[in-house]
């Protein structure tokens, strides 16, 4: 078990490799991002990467992933469990390795319920986490969360991006709907410029209400 | 059209792409978990079984989907189908009990003959040379339910194998590539 896992590890060390030395070529120019714009969930990912890039290269924030390692973690023990199930069926084929696999499918079938359970109240969208740390270092960080929703054959793009200090549970929100033919034109290509514009309004917003408080 | 699908996949970050092959991966291990679920549950190793032949007519068509059980404590009786194993032949029987032996009330010491309905003789002829009878360990299950012309699709795969690859690798790539 061991020696598969070690393997495993490898595989996902290259890709980080690999995608690591991709980023970094890309780094200097700004890629055309082009999608399929029929395809809702392409059009989605597309405006929350040009999202989260608003907040993270020209504000600067440090990206979180604590949320999306959390999905990752348990995705990942899922598809473990079913490998282990797997093995051990093939080791020891059934009716000996009953009691192992009535273990595997039970923990199969909690972790996804867990994982439906943390997708819907804890993630609830969110798709990027941004920590904005006090420059003096006075002030507590600042936690900016980015979600957003787009219904299925729906044009409207709901982005909601809200702000609180790590230790308080006020929150500060505001969300914005628009059609995403505001930020993407005719031939598909998102505009980033636009997607900054709205979402720099709603984030001096959210800054200014803060310090009316 | 093409370029722009793989455009989606090239702009991920890492977390992104791990997301996706482990997406990809649940979906495999749910099918796998629910089928072994089953084997649990039905206690046969395999509970879900397509009739190849039409040995049982009009009982089974070729095609039928059978559901299996395979409970211990039930006794095999005459005039039940099993799915029986044969020693050298990959595929499993479907075929109903005809004769059956008990000793007492222990169930391994039953010993059953089996013949198809559609067939004039009975099994003798496919169990391996020199095997008179069928044992408890013999059986992958009794029948139970069944669902007729669903197995067609399972049987027509398996004629056309480079079809079925084809079609697992285009399914298997829309899912790695198509970014929810």
């Amino acid at each position: 078990m061991c020696a598969v896992n070690d393997r495993i590890l490898c595989f996902i060390h290259w890709i980080m490799f690999e995608m690591a030395s991709k980023k970094e070529q890309k780094e200097n120019e700004t890629p055309v991002i082009k999608v399929n714009k029929w395809d809702g969930s392409a059009v989605k990912n597309a405006l929350d990467d040009a999202v989260r890039d608003v907040l993270i290269r020209k504000y600067n924030y440090i990206e979180n992933f604590s949320l999306l390692d959390g999905r990752l973690a348990l995705c990942g023990v899922a598809v473990g469990v079913a490998t282990v199930a797997l093995l051990w069926d093939y080791l020891y084929p059934f009716p000996t390795s009953k009691p192992v696999l009535v273990g595997c499918v039970s923990i199969y079938f909690i972790l996804m319920g867990i994982l439906t359970l943390y997708t819907t109240y804890k993630e609830k969208g969110i798709f990027t986490v941004a920590i904005q740390r006090d420059p003096a270092g006075f002030d507590p960080d600042l936690v900016w969360e980015a979600s957003s929703y787009l219904k299925k054959y729906d044009d409207k793009y709901n982005l909601v991006l809200s702000v609180k200090t790590e230790s308080s549970v006020t929150l500060n929100e505001t969300s914005v709907t628009k059609s995403v033919a505001n930020f993407i034109d005719v031939n598909g290509v998102v505009i980033p410029e636009l997607v900054e514009a709205v979402v720099t309004s709603m984030h001096d917003s959210l800054t200014s209400h803060r310090k009316e408080k | 059209m093409l370029q722009s699908v793989f455009d989606d996949v090239i702009r991920m970050n890492k977390r992104q792409f791990i997301y996706q092959v482990l997406s990809f991966g649940m979906i495999v291990s749910s099918a796998l978990m629910i089928w072994k679920g089953l084997m649990v549950v039905t206690g046969s190793e395999s509970p879900i079984v397509v009739v190849l032949s039409g040995s049982m007519e009009p009982a089974f068509h070729r095609g039928d989907l059978l559901f299996l059980t395979n409970y211990q404590d039930e006794p095999v009786r005459v005039g039940e189908i099993v799915v029986f194993k044969v020693d050298g032949r990959d595929i499993p029987i479907v075929h109903r009990v005809l004769k059956l032996h008990e000793k007492g009330d222990a169930n391994n010491t039953v010993k059953f003959l089996t013949k198809g309905d559609n067939n004039s003789v009975d099994d003798r002829g496919l169990y391996a040379p020199g095997q008179l009878w069928l044992t408890h360990k013999d059986v992958v299950g009794r029948a139970r339910g069944f669902l007729p012309y669903v197995g067609m699709v399972t049987i027509y795969m398996n004629e056309y194998p480079k079809f079925k690859y084809a079609v697992l690798t285009c399914l298997g790539l829309y899912v790695l590539v198509h970014r929810e």
